[in-house]
């Protein structure tokens, strides 16, 4: 009955996660937002970090019941993501790892969304649309990797929606993707957007330059309102990332189609990929706003599979790092 | 600590001694160009750009010239006993420097005394490089100070 802490705080979210056993024991989590018409930007994301870290951690222990000895395993977030961030978060993680003497598991920020994905929803093997304000990704489980089966060859969807709502000076609080959905329910026109998918990938930044500069020239004009702009930008990416799933759902013969990710949280992206899956008799599973968005449950779920397994992160290979594909891990708990 | 809080630039044992706030290597760096001996070209009214620019470039890689040959500047941080020191560099060392070839640093232990040496070409680059460490060093402190004390082996 291992019990594993998982630390998260790749981006803009810092979460401490216990699971033991396939149940969430606790999940405490505490978001960075900055003032509107601005981004997070590294350096104040991780002192933001480094300041909530410790409550965040003690949280997680009395929410689980759970103390420093009941706890089996520590994970935390190795990469991808930010980098000081993921440095504020692994140092924590390295030292309560050692002050409790518990060995320690380096976990890919992406793999958790899937595990998590898998375990809150019970999906067999789906085909995983992963989608982020740092990544998107279509990914299929097959020989022992997740593989990749279609990407943004340049900007995340979710960086693409966080970038449109500082032009229109959206509030980031709670998040501006959700913000953006809210105003895209009182859109009425649509308004053209160039529609880019290049084979099984997905580009975002020529949208979002297009969308930038029809801002400022509409809304100036009148020709059309903030929220005929959200609508529209959301139709049209929205549209781009079920026609991508679809292909690789097609390609592989899946049944089944799990969106996982901060992005996956938005209703209109659910309801189009269920008339998707329903037109192919597929099901379709996604998980609620506690799991799709970062958090440190996922990492310690990823990291309770990867212990069980008999993964281990010796000290001198806990390095963080930024640039960590979803392929490069072996999946060796699962057949 | 101490050794910590005395030098809010970091620089507390360098083989130059002095360290500076902005630059390791001593009173005879000049950090920014305002320090040490007046520059030999300084630009002043009626003065080409040509000739200030010159000027500019040979303050500069004096500068780097100081630099690269100083003594690498030291910092050394007691603990209260030497597995908490050992516990400290554990968690901070293995993370890689950003711009790893400008600006280098190395840990290691000897008893109580966890002890860094940084080695860099860039003023700049180096002065985030200790304000980062130390911000992390402050973190692993208090994690140890609320969660710990350390298990016995």
């Amino acid at each position: 009955m291992p019990a594993v802490l998982g630390f998260e705080g790749s981006a803009n979210k810092i979460g401490v996660g216990v699971v033991r056993d396939g149940k969430v024991l606790a999940n405490p989590r505490r978001t960075y937002v900055t003032p509107p018409g601005t981004g997070f930007l590294p350096g104040d994301t991780a002192r933001h970090h480094r300041a909530v870290i410790l409550d965040l951690l003690q949280e997680a222990l009395t929410e689980s019941g759970l103390t420093s000895q009941d706890i089996d395993c520590i994970a935390y977030t190795k990469g991808p993501g930010m980098g000081a961030p993921l440095v504020s978060v692994a140092v924590v993680a390295r030292t309560v790892a050692q002050l409790w003497n518990k060995p320690l598991v380096g976990v890919n920020h992406c793999i958790g969304h899937i595990e998590m994905g898998r375990l809150i929803t019970g999906a067999n093997s789906p085909t995983v649309l992963y989608v982020s304000g740092g990544n998107t990704q279509v990914i299929a489980y097959s020989e022992h990797r997740y593989r990749i089966f279609g990407e943004t060859i340049d900007i995340a969807v979710g960086n693409c929606l966080d970038r449109f709502a500082r032009v229109l000076k959206i509030s980031n609080d709670p998040s501006p993707g959700y913000n953006i959905e809210q105003m895209a329910k009182r859109g009425k026109k649509l308004v053209e957007l160039p529609y880019t998918v290049k084979g099984m990938d997905v580009s975002f930044s020529g949208i979002l330059s297009f969308i930038e500069d029809v801002a400022h020239r509409m809304l100036a004009t009148g020709e059309c309102t903030p929220e005929d702009l959200c609508f529209s930008l959301q139709e049209t990416v929205f549209a781009m990332l079920v026609e991508i799933t679809e292909r690789a759902m097609a390609h592989c013969g899946s049944q089944e189609a799990l969106i996982v990710g901060g992005v996956g949280c938005n209703v209109r992206l659910q309801e189009m990929m269920a008339t998707m899956c329903q037109e192919r008799g597929a099901r379709l599973f996604a998980t609620d706003e506690r799991f799709c968005v970062d958090n440190g449950a996922m990492i310690a779920q990823a990291g309770w599979e990867m212990f069980q397994a008999g993964h281990r992160t010796p000290l001198s290979d806990s390095g963080v790092t930024q640039r960590y594909r979803t392929d490069e891990v072996e999946v060796t708990w699962r057949d | 600590m101490r050794h910590a809080d005395a030098d809010a630039g970091g620089g507390a044992d360098g083989g130059a001694g002095q360290g500076g706030h902005s630059c390791p290597g001593g009173a005879d760096t000049a950090a920014a160009p305002a320090g040490g001996a007046p520059p030999p070209h300084a630009p002043g009214p009626g003065r080409d750009v040509a000739s200030a620019q010159e000027g500019l470039r040979h303050r500069q890689s004096r500068i780097r010239w100081h630099l690269n040959r100083m003594t690498p500047s030291t910092l050394s941080v007691p603990f209260p006993t030497t597995l908490e020191a050992e516990i400290a560099h554990g968690s901070l060392a293995p993370d890689a420097e950003p711009h790893q070839r400008v600006v280098g640093k190395d840990l290691t232990v000897s008893g109580r005394i966890l002890a860094i040496r940084w080695k860099a070409e860039d003023c700049r680059l180096l002065r985030i490089s200790v304000i980062n460490f130390l911000d992390h060093l402050s973190l692993v402190v208090r994690t140890m100070q609320r969660f710990g004390p350390p298990v016995s082996r």
